[in-house]
Protein backbone atom coordinates (compact mmCIF):
# COMPACT_ATOMS: atom_id res chain seq x y z
CA UNK A 1 0.00 0.00 0.00
CA UNK A 2 1.56 3.23 -1.08
CA UNK A 3 1.40 6.11 1.31
CA UNK A 4 1.05 9.81 0.84
CA UNK A 5 3.08 12.49 2.53
CA UNK A 6 2.12 16.15 2.66
CA UNK A 7 5.01 18.54 3.08
CA UNK A 8 3.99 22.01 4.20
CA UNK A 9 6.45 24.52 2.78
CA UNK A 10 4.11 27.52 2.78
CA UNK A 11 6.05 30.64 3.67
CA UNK A 12 9.39 28.96 3.03
CA UNK A 13 11.72 30.72 0.65
CA UNK A 14 13.65 29.02 -2.06
CA UNK A 15 15.62 26.69 -1.73
CA UNK A 16 14.14 25.34 1.53
CA UNK A 17 11.20 23.57 -0.20
CA UNK A 18 13.62 21.81 -2.51
CA UNK A 19 15.91 20.66 0.30
CA UNK A 20 12.95 19.51 2.39
CA UNK A 21 11.45 17.62 -0.56
CA UNK A 22 14.78 15.94 -1.20
CA UNK A 23 14.98 14.77 2.42
CA UNK A 24 11.35 13.67 2.59
CA UNK A 25 11.59 11.73 -0.65
CA UNK A 26 14.72 9.94 0.54
CA UNK A 27 12.78 8.39 3.41
CA UNK A 28 9.92 7.24 1.18
CA UNK A 29 9.49 4.12 -0.88
CA UNK A 30 8.88 3.64 -4.59
CA UNK A 31 5.25 4.31 -5.44
CA UNK A 32 4.72 6.70 -2.51
CA UNK A 33 3.39 10.14 -3.21
CA UNK A 34 4.83 13.38 -1.86
CA UNK A 35 2.72 16.52 -1.97
CA UNK A 36 4.77 19.66 -1.50
CA UNK A 37 2.79 22.79 -0.73
CA UNK A 38 4.63 25.89 -1.87
CA UNK A 39 3.93 29.60 -2.19
CA UNK A 40 7.35 30.83 -3.26
CA UNK A 41 7.24 31.26 -7.01
CA UNK A 42 10.84 30.19 -7.44
CA UNK A 43 10.26 26.85 -5.70
CA UNK A 44 7.39 26.20 -8.06
CA UNK A 45 9.95 26.10 -10.84
CA UNK A 46 12.87 24.30 -9.27
CA UNK A 47 11.06 21.60 -7.25
CA UNK A 48 9.25 20.10 -10.29
CA UNK A 49 12.33 20.51 -12.46
CA UNK A 50 14.52 18.72 -9.94
CA UNK A 51 12.00 15.91 -9.36
CA UNK A 52 11.53 15.30 -13.09
CA UNK A 53 15.25 15.13 -13.58
CA UNK A 54 15.44 12.54 -10.84
CA UNK A 55 12.99 10.50 -12.90
CA UNK A 56 9.86 10.91 -10.77
CA UNK A 57 6.34 11.58 -11.96
CA UNK A 58 5.46 15.20 -11.28
CA UNK A 59 2.27 17.19 -11.42
CA UNK A 60 1.91 20.84 -10.52
CA UNK A 61 -1.36 22.34 -9.50
CA UNK A 62 -2.20 25.90 -8.56
CA UNK A 63 -4.63 25.43 -5.70
CA UNK A 64 -5.03 29.11 -4.88
CA UNK A 65 -3.64 32.42 -6.12
CA UNK A 66 0.07 32.04 -5.59
CA UNK A 67 -0.16 28.68 -3.86
CA UNK A 68 0.87 25.47 -5.52
CA UNK A 69 0.93 21.80 -4.80
CA UNK A 70 3.69 19.84 -6.39
CA UNK A 71 2.67 16.18 -6.49
CA UNK A 72 5.62 13.86 -6.81
CA UNK A 73 5.30 10.12 -7.26
CA UNK A 74 8.51 8.39 -6.32
CA UNK A 75 9.53 6.22 -9.24
CA UNK A 76 12.84 4.81 -8.07
CA UNK B 1 10.49 24.81 13.66
CA UNK B 2 8.13 21.91 13.11
CA UNK B 3 8.91 19.12 10.69
CA UNK B 4 5.88 20.03 8.62
CA UNK B 5 5.18 16.45 7.63
CA UNK B 6 1.78 14.91 8.17
CA UNK B 7 0.76 11.52 6.93
CA UNK B 8 -2.65 10.88 5.51
CA UNK B 9 -4.21 7.69 4.34
CA UNK B 10 -5.86 8.65 1.09
CA UNK B 11 -5.12 11.05 -1.70
CA UNK B 12 -8.54 12.64 -1.76
CA UNK B 13 -8.43 13.81 1.83
CA UNK B 14 -5.11 15.54 1.43
CA UNK B 15 -6.14 17.62 -1.52
CA UNK B 16 -9.89 17.80 -1.43
CA UNK B 17 -10.19 20.36 1.33
CA UNK B 18 -7.47 22.65 0.11
CA UNK B 19 -9.12 23.81 -3.09
CA UNK B 20 -10.64 27.23 -2.64
CA UNK B 21 -12.41 29.34 -5.16
CA UNK B 22 -10.00 31.76 -6.75
CA UNK B 23 -10.74 35.44 -6.57
CA UNK B 24 -11.28 37.27 -9.80
CA UNK B 25 -8.20 39.43 -10.29
CA UNK B 26 -9.33 41.30 -13.39
CA UNK B 27 -10.83 44.35 -11.59
CA UNK B 28 -7.71 44.93 -9.50
CA UNK B 29 -5.56 44.43 -12.60
CA UNK B 30 -7.55 47.13 -14.41
CA UNK B 31 -7.20 49.52 -11.47
CA UNK B 32 -3.45 48.94 -11.31
CA UNK B 33 -3.15 49.38 -15.07
CA UNK B 34 -4.93 52.74 -14.89
CA UNK B 35 -2.68 53.84 -11.98
CA UNK B 36 0.44 52.75 -13.88
CA UNK B 37 -0.69 54.58 -17.00
CA UNK B 38 -1.56 57.66 -14.90
CA UNK B 39 1.87 57.73 -13.29
CA UNK B 40 3.37 57.24 -16.76
CA UNK B 41 1.56 60.29 -18.13
CA UNK B 42 2.59 62.34 -15.08
CA UNK B 43 6.23 61.28 -15.50
CA UNK B 44 6.03 62.04 -19.20
CA UNK B 45 5.13 65.65 -18.42
CA UNK B 46 7.95 65.90 -15.85
CA UNK B 47 10.32 65.01 -18.69
CA UNK B 48 13.96 63.97 -18.46
CA UNK B 49 13.52 60.39 -19.66
CA UNK B 50 11.52 59.55 -16.52
CA UNK B 51 8.79 57.90 -18.58
CA UNK B 52 11.41 55.73 -20.27
CA UNK B 53 12.81 54.59 -16.91
CA UNK B 54 9.30 53.85 -15.70
CA UNK B 55 8.48 51.69 -18.72
CA UNK B 56 11.81 49.85 -18.61
CA UNK B 57 11.46 49.22 -14.88
CA UNK B 58 7.96 47.83 -15.27
CA UNK B 59 8.95 45.70 -18.24
CA UNK B 60 11.97 44.33 -16.39
CA UNK B 61 9.89 43.44 -13.34
CA UNK B 62 7.20 41.83 -15.46
CA UNK B 63 9.65 39.69 -17.41
CA UNK B 64 11.50 38.76 -14.21
CA UNK B 65 8.28 37.58 -12.59
CA UNK B 66 6.74 35.77 -15.54
CA UNK B 67 9.92 34.00 -16.56
CA UNK B 68 10.79 32.97 -12.97
CA UNK B 69 14.18 34.41 -13.73
CA UNK B 70 16.32 34.27 -10.63
CA UNK B 71 19.96 35.27 -10.37
CA UNK B 72 20.18 33.50 -7.02
CA UNK B 73 19.00 30.21 -8.51
CA UNK B 74 21.46 30.61 -11.37
CA UNK B 75 24.33 30.48 -8.90
CA UNK B 76 22.80 28.13 -6.34
CA UNK B 77 21.08 25.37 -8.32
CA UNK B 78 24.25 24.04 -9.95
CA UNK B 79 25.43 23.08 -6.45
CA UNK B 80 22.07 22.00 -5.13
CA UNK B 81 20.55 20.03 -7.99
CA UNK B 82 23.15 20.16 -10.80
CA UNK B 83 20.57 22.11 -12.77
CA UNK B 84 22.10 24.87 -14.86
CA UNK B 85 19.09 25.90 -16.93
CA UNK B 86 18.77 29.25 -15.11
CA UNK B 87 22.56 29.68 -15.15
CA UNK B 88 22.55 29.34 -18.93
CA UNK B 89 19.62 31.73 -19.22
CA UNK B 90 21.64 34.33 -17.29
CA UNK B 91 24.64 33.71 -19.54
CA UNK B 92 22.51 34.27 -22.64
CA UNK B 93 21.22 37.49 -21.07
CA UNK B 94 24.83 38.58 -20.45
CA UNK B 95 25.73 37.81 -24.05
CA UNK B 96 22.82 39.86 -25.40
CA UNK B 97 23.64 42.70 -22.99
CA UNK B 98 27.31 42.64 -24.06
CA UNK B 99 26.33 43.11 -27.68
CA UNK B 100 23.83 45.81 -26.71
CA UNK B 101 26.10 47.95 -24.57
CA UNK B 102 29.04 47.55 -26.92
CA UNK B 103 26.82 48.84 -29.72
CA UNK B 104 25.71 51.83 -27.62
CA UNK B 105 29.23 52.67 -26.46
CA UNK B 106 30.68 52.23 -29.94
CA UNK B 107 27.92 54.41 -31.38
CA UNK B 108 28.94 57.28 -29.10
CA UNK B 109 32.64 56.65 -29.72
CA UNK B 110 32.23 56.56 -33.51
CA UNK B 111 30.41 59.89 -33.42
CA UNK B 112 33.17 61.44 -31.35
CA UNK B 113 30.97 61.79 -28.25
CA UNK B 114 31.86 60.91 -24.66
CA UNK B 115 31.25 57.21 -24.10
CA UNK B 116 28.39 56.80 -21.58
CA UNK B 117 28.63 54.60 -18.51
CA UNK B 118 32.42 54.60 -18.29
CA UNK B 119 32.25 55.49 -14.58
CA UNK B 120 30.77 52.03 -13.98
CA UNK B 121 34.01 50.33 -14.92
CA UNK B 122 35.12 49.44 -11.44
CA UNK B 123 38.54 48.29 -10.33
CA UNK B 124 38.79 44.54 -9.91
CA UNK B 125 40.83 42.99 -7.15
CA UNK B 126 40.60 40.32 -4.49
CA UNK B 127 37.96 42.56 -2.89
CA UNK B 128 35.69 41.76 -5.85
CA UNK B 129 35.97 38.04 -5.13
CA UNK B 130 35.44 38.42 -1.39
CA UNK B 131 32.46 40.70 -1.96
CA UNK B 132 30.96 38.36 -4.53
CA UNK B 133 31.26 35.40 -2.15
CA UNK B 134 29.62 37.35 0.68
CA UNK B 135 26.83 38.55 -1.59
CA UNK B 136 26.32 34.98 -2.76
CA UNK B 137 25.97 33.63 0.77
CA UNK B 138 23.61 36.46 1.64
CA UNK B 139 21.33 36.04 -1.35
CA UNK B 140 20.95 32.29 -0.87
CA UNK B 141 19.96 32.77 2.78
CA UNK B 142 17.65 35.68 1.96
CA UNK B 143 16.05 33.78 -0.91
CA UNK B 144 16.75 36.40 -3.52
CA UNK B 145 19.20 38.94 -4.84
CA UNK B 146 18.19 42.60 -5.13
CA UNK B 147 15.84 42.32 -8.10
CA UNK B 148 14.52 38.93 -6.97
CA UNK B 149 13.70 40.26 -3.51
CA UNK B 150 11.79 43.22 -4.94
CA UNK B 151 9.96 41.01 -7.41
CA UNK B 152 8.84 38.57 -4.69
CA UNK B 153 7.60 41.35 -2.45
CA UNK B 154 5.50 42.43 -5.41
CA UNK B 155 4.19 38.88 -5.62
CA UNK B 156 3.12 39.10 -1.98
CA UNK B 157 5.75 36.95 -0.34
CA UNK B 158 6.02 38.84 2.92
CA UNK B 159 9.05 37.10 4.38
CA UNK B 160 11.09 38.82 1.71
CA UNK B 161 10.23 42.21 3.27
CA UNK B 162 12.60 41.28 6.10
CA UNK B 163 15.30 40.64 3.51
CA UNK B 164 14.58 44.01 1.87
CA UNK B 165 14.73 45.83 5.21
CA UNK B 166 18.17 44.46 6.02
CA UNK B 167 19.24 44.93 2.43
CA UNK B 168 18.49 48.64 2.84
CA UNK B 169 20.21 48.74 6.24
CA UNK B 170 23.27 46.98 4.85
CA UNK B 171 23.39 49.21 1.78
CA UNK B 172 23.20 52.37 3.90
CA UNK B 173 25.93 51.09 6.20
CA UNK B 174 28.03 50.13 3.18
CA UNK B 175 27.50 53.54 1.58
CA UNK B 176 28.41 55.25 4.87
CA UNK B 177 31.83 53.56 5.02
CA UNK B 178 32.36 53.19 1.31
CA UNK B 179 35.05 55.88 1.15
CA UNK B 180 37.26 53.91 3.51
CA UNK B 181 36.69 50.61 1.70
CA UNK B 182 37.44 52.29 -1.61
CA UNK B 183 40.69 53.87 -0.42
CA UNK B 184 41.88 50.79 1.43
CA UNK B 185 40.95 47.90 -0.84
CA UNK B 186 39.31 48.84 -4.10
CA UNK B 187 41.54 51.49 -5.64
CA UNK B 188 44.52 49.12 -5.69
CA UNK B 189 42.86 47.01 -8.38
CA UNK B 190 43.07 47.38 -12.11
CA UNK B 191 40.34 48.95 -14.22
CA UNK B 192 39.79 46.92 -17.34
CA UNK B 193 37.81 48.16 -20.30
CA UNK B 194 38.33 45.45 -22.89
CA UNK B 195 38.07 47.65 -26.02
CA UNK B 196 41.14 49.54 -24.71
CA UNK B 197 43.15 46.34 -24.93
CA UNK B 198 41.58 44.32 -27.72
CA UNK B 199 39.75 46.88 -29.79
CA UNK B 200 35.98 47.19 -30.01
CA UNK B 201 35.39 44.03 -31.99
CA UNK B 202 38.07 42.02 -30.16
CA UNK B 203 36.74 43.08 -26.78
CA UNK B 204 33.22 42.02 -27.66
CA UNK B 205 34.47 38.76 -29.15
CA UNK B 206 36.56 37.99 -26.05
CA UNK B 207 33.56 38.71 -23.84
CA UNK B 208 31.29 36.45 -25.89
CA UNK B 209 33.93 33.71 -26.00
CA UNK B 210 34.28 33.73 -22.21
CA UNK B 211 30.50 33.51 -21.88
CA UNK B 212 30.38 30.67 -24.43
CA UNK B 213 33.04 28.72 -22.53
CA UNK B 214 31.12 29.10 -19.26
CA UNK B 215 27.96 28.06 -21.10
CA UNK B 216 29.58 24.86 -22.33
CA UNK B 217 30.92 24.12 -18.85
CA UNK B 218 27.44 24.73 -17.39
CA UNK B 219 25.91 22.37 -19.93
CA UNK B 220 28.49 19.68 -19.15
CA UNK B 221 27.94 20.21 -15.41
CA UNK B 222 24.23 19.52 -15.75
CA UNK B 223 24.74 16.35 -17.81
CA UNK B 224 27.44 15.17 -15.45
CA UNK B 225 24.75 14.90 -12.79
CA UNK B 226 22.42 12.79 -14.91
CA UNK B 227 25.21 10.48 -16.01
CA UNK B 228 26.07 9.73 -12.41
CA UNK B 229 22.45 8.91 -11.69
CA UNK B 230 22.03 6.55 -14.61
CA UNK B 231 25.02 4.42 -13.64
Amino acid sequence: MSKEVVLDCLGEACPIPLVKSEKALEKMEVGDILIVQIDHSCAMKNVPEWARKQGHEVELEEIDDGEWECIIEKMK
Amino acid sequence: MTEGITRTSSRASARGGSRRKKKNQIPIALIIFVVIAGIGVWLGFKGENLLLYWVFGLAFGFILQRSRFCFTASMRDPYLTNSTSVTRAVLIAFAITSIGFTAIKYGYFANGLAIPGQSYIAAISIATCVGALMFGIGMVIAGGCASGTLMRIGEGFWMQVIALFFFVVGSLWGAHDFGWWKRTFILGGAKVFMPDYLGWFGGLLANLLIIAVIYVIAHKWENRGSNELSH
